[in-house]
C-alpha cells in the first residue's frame, strides 16, 4: 500500500513514529521491559524529533500509575503548546475522565493497554464521544516457549487469558482506531520487527497498524512497511542517536516507500 | 517607524464545540500573531468584535451539528458568512459547511456548499496519517498534510485540493472567505503552521 505506483488508491504516507517513555517527567529506555536508562528532557526530545521529520510521536508515560497523574498532564502540555504534530499518550488512564484531561492538556489520541483488557468498554465509550482516530489500542505480544502468542499487560509484566486473535477482533470491533502491536520477544533486541505477525495482521484485520519491537536499523522499518506496517515506531535507536528520523526516511523513500518529505 | 509594527493583529475567534483537543488549534492561531478569543456562544457584538472564526470539530457529524445547533452558532454563522466574514471550517468543522453527511443522515448542516459527506472507500478507516495534496494553489500544491477522517466529500465545484484514499475526496474548499479543511492545519507541521498563517491574515 505504501510503495510508490500511479495506480494505487492510497495517497497515505508510511509513518515514522519516535516512541518516548516517560518516567517522573524524564524520557527513559528499557530493555524488555526492564531496567530503565535516563534519555533526556521529553519536550527537548519532541521538538528535536519534530525537526528531523517525525511524522508523530507516541508517549508512553509507564509510570504514571506510580507518580500520579498530575507530571504527565502537565508534561502534556508542554509537549502540545512546543509540537505542530500529533502525538499520543498513554499510561495511568483508568476510565473516561483521566481521557477527557488527557484530550484537554492537547493530546490527539490516547494509548490503552491494561485498562483495554480490565474494562474494555471504555474503548467504546472513547470511540462513541471522541471517534474512533483518537483511540490507540496497545497490544503487548509474546511468543512464548510453547509457540503460542500470548497478551500482556502492566508494562509487559504480567500474562492475561485471551487469545490473541480474538483479542484484536473484539478492540477492532469496539472501535479502536488504530493497534500498536509490541512483539516483546523483539522489544529491545535489534532483531527486527516480526514481519511475520505484522503480514497476519494486516491480512485479518480492517484498522492501522503501528509496529514496534526490534527496529535496529533502516532496513528493518522497510521490512516492517513491505509486511504490512502503516506505521513503524522505535524509541532507542532514536533516543541513542545511532540514526535520526530523517535517516530513516531518506532511505525509505530510496526504497520507492511513501513517505512524507519535511 | 515601522508601519507593519503597528498593524492590528487580526482578531480571530476559535469555536469551542466541545470536540477533542482545542488547544492545538489555540497554539496554532497564537503562533500565526493573532490575538485569540475562545467562544462557547455567538453574541452580535463578534461580527464587529472579529475578523476572522475558525470552527474545529472532531467526533460524530451529528455531534458537532448538535452542538452548532444547541449554542445559537447556526444562525449567527449564516449572517457572518452573508456579511463576507472569514469562516474557516476545520475536519468535521469542514463537513458541517455542507448539507449532510451519511455518516448521521439525519443530521441537517449548514448548506452553505452543496453537497454532502460519504464514508471513505477504502478498506482500512479511519484514515490517519499524512497526504500529499493535489492542487493548482501555490499555499497548497505538493504539501504534505495530516489526515484523521473517515467521511469526506467527494467532489465539490470550490475544491482547491484533493487527495485520494479509495477514491479522490476534497481536501479542502474555498469559495471567497469561506475555507473548509478536511485535514488538520494544527497538526500539519510547518506547512499547516503556515497556512494558518495565510488564511488568518
Amino acid at each position: 500500500m505504501y510503495v510508490n505506483d500511479d495506480s494505487s488508491n492510497s495517497d497515505l504516507t508510511a509513518r515514522v513514529i519516535p516512541c518516548l517513555d516517560v518516567a517522573h517527567g524524564r524520557v527513559v529506555k528499557g530493555t524488555n521491559f526492564k531496567q530503565l536508562l535516563d534519555m533526556g528532557d521529553p519536550v527537548e526530545l519532541a521538538q528535536l524529533y519534530e525537526q528531523q521529520g517525525a511524522d508523530e510521536l507516541i508517549f508512553l508515560d509507564i509510570k504514571a500509575s506510580v507518580d500520579g497523574q498530575q507530571s504527565a498532564l502537565d508534561m502534556v502540555y508542554q509537549v502540545s503548546t512546543h509540537l505542530s504534530i500529533p502525538f499520543a499518550v498513554g499510561g495511568g488512564i483508568k476510565n473516561l475522565d483521566d481521557v477527557h484531561r488527557f484530550f484537554h492538556a492537547g493530546a490527539d489520541k490516547v494509548t490503552l493497554n491494561t485498562m483495554a483488557v480490565e474494562q474494555p468498554e471504555l474503548i467504546n465509550q472513547i470511540a462513541t464521544q471522541y471517534g474512533s482516530q483518537s483511540i490507540v489500542v496497545a497490544v503487548d505480544v509474546n511468543h512464548e516457549a510453547d509457540g503460542s502468542l500470548a497478551i500482556y499487560t502492566h508494562g509487559g509484566s504480567r500474562r492475561v487469558a485471551v487469545n490473541y486473535h480474538d483479542w484484536i477482533q473484539q478492540v477492532v470491533d469496539r472501535g479502536c482506531g488504530e493497534i500498536l502491536l509490541t512483539a516483546m520477544h523483539k522489544d529491545g533486541t535489534g532483531s527486527g520487527f516480526d514481519t511475520d505477525l505484522l503480514a497476519q495482521f494486516g491480512a485479518d484485520f480492517p484498522v492501522q497498524v503501528i509496529a514496534s519491537g526490534g527496529a535496529k536499523g533502516p532496513q528493518d522499518f522497510l521490512n516492517a512497511i513491505h509486511a504490512g506496517a502503516d506505521a513503524v515506531l522505535a524509541a532507542g535507536l532514536f533516543h541513542r542517536g545511532e540514526y535520526t528520523v530523517g535517516e530513516i526516511k531518506e532511505f525509505l523513500i530510496n526504497n520507492n516507500i511513501k513517505i512524507r518529505k519535511t | 517607524m515601522n508601519a507593519e509594527l503597528n498593524k492590528p493583529k487580526t482578531q480571530v475567534g476559535v469555536i469551542d464545540l466541545n470536540s477533542g483537543n482545542l488547544l492545538s488549534m489555540q497554539t496554532a492561531i497564537t503562533a500565526a500573531g493573532c490575538e485569540l478569543h475562545t467562544l462557547q456562544q455567538p453574541r452580535a457584538s463578534l461580527l464587529k468584535q472579529l475578523d476572522v472564526l475558525v470552527m474545529p470539530g472532531q467526533g460524530r457529524f451529528a455531534y458537532v451539528m448538535n452542538q452548532i445547533d444547541r449554542h445559537g452558532w447556526r444562525d449567527f454563522l449564516l449572517e457572518w458568512v452573508r456579511n463576507g466574514k472569514r469562516l474557516v471550517g476545520v475536519c468535521v468543522g469542514m463537513q458541517v459547511l455542507f448539507e449532510g453527511s451519511d455518516e448521521d443522515p439525519e443530521a441537517v448542516g449548514l448548506g452553505l456548499f452543496q453537497g454532502r459527506c460519504q464514508r471513505l472507500s477504502h478498506p482500512k478507516t479511519p484514515m490517519v496519517g499524512w497526504a500529499q495534496l493535489d492542487s493548482y494553489k501555490l499555499t497548497l500544491k505538493d504539501q504534505f498534510a495530516y489526515f484523521v477522517n473517515s467521511f469526506a466529500i467527494k467532489a465539490c465545484p470550490f475544491a482547491t485540493a484533493k487527495v485520494t484514499y479509495g477514491d479522490a475526496f476534497c481536501a479542502s474548499v474555498q469559495r471567497g472567505n469561506l475555507y473548509g479543511f478536511q485535514f488538520h492545519p494544527e497538526k500539519s507541521g510547518f506547512f499547516g503552521r503556515g497556512l494558518m498563517q495565510h488564511v488568518c491574515q
